[in-house]
């Protein structure tokens, strides 16, 4: 696993992260965005199911973010 | 045969998402802008996504076809078993990327980023990686609630 970002930041002198990476694809990010914000949003699922799952994704998947 | 009710006769995926609506909007307008962006070359995501499709052994995706693409048999039985050699450098390096996302994430290099840099650039990188992610979703989806495309 690097310990340094694959991706540099498309955000002039901000450092590499989740949204600056994603930032070099504006369009695609922005329906990405939208998608995730009905999810947690408006989801018909209680949220603390969708938080205990998510949670367990990031375990099961080891992704620390 | 799926158990969910579906808004249509034949159990799909847009039908499953159908259940809610507006989450089968943004769902679909995700998923095209990945192939409208431009920024991956049509063929190469068509090869990723069957590769992924192969990957879970999800048939419903597999046999779907990418109508503006054009693979021949030998193509698809090679990517079927995982044997990269018909493709062009570009496509093997993203096929290479795509063969560890499913189920070895962990194990990806910085030379195996590197390498999808160098063709596609930085913007393409990131949007192949989008790419692979909404295949990966899109089989997951389909094994999990039993659909037939």
């Amino acid at each position: 696993m690097s310990t340094e970002p694959r991706i540099a930041s498309a955000v002039a002198g901000e450092a590499a992260s989740f949204p600056t990476v994603l930032a070099h694809t504006p369009d695609t990010t922005g329906k990405f965005f939208d998608l995730y914000a009905e999810f947690w949003q408006r989801g018909v699922a209680p949220l603390t199911v969708r938080e205990m799952t998510r949670m367990r994704n990031a375990r099961v998947t080891d992704c620390a973010f | 045969m799926t158990w969910l009710r579906n808004n249509s006769d034949t159990p799909t995926l847009d039908g499953l998402l159908a259940q809610r609506p507006e989450l089968l909007e943004k769902y679909q307008a995700f998923y095209a802008s990945i192939w409208e962006a431009g920024l991956v070359p049509r063929r190469m995501l068509e090869l990723c996504r069957l590769r992924v499709a192969a990957i879970h052994d999800c048939e419903p995706e597999w046999m779907q076809r990418d109508a503006q693409v054009e693979l021949g048999e030998g193509e698809l039985e090679a990517l079927r078993r995982g044997d990269f050699k018909p493709f062009d450098a570009a496509e093997q390096a993203a096929l290479a990327v795509t063969e560890l996302l499913p189920y070895a994430h962990h194990a990806l290099t910085d030379d195996d980023v590197a390498q999808v840099k160098a063709q596609l650039g930085d913007a393409g990188c990131v949007s192949l990686i989008n790419a692979l992610v909404l295949f990966d979703v899109n089989c997951r989806l389909k094994l999990a609630f039993d659909l037939e495309s």
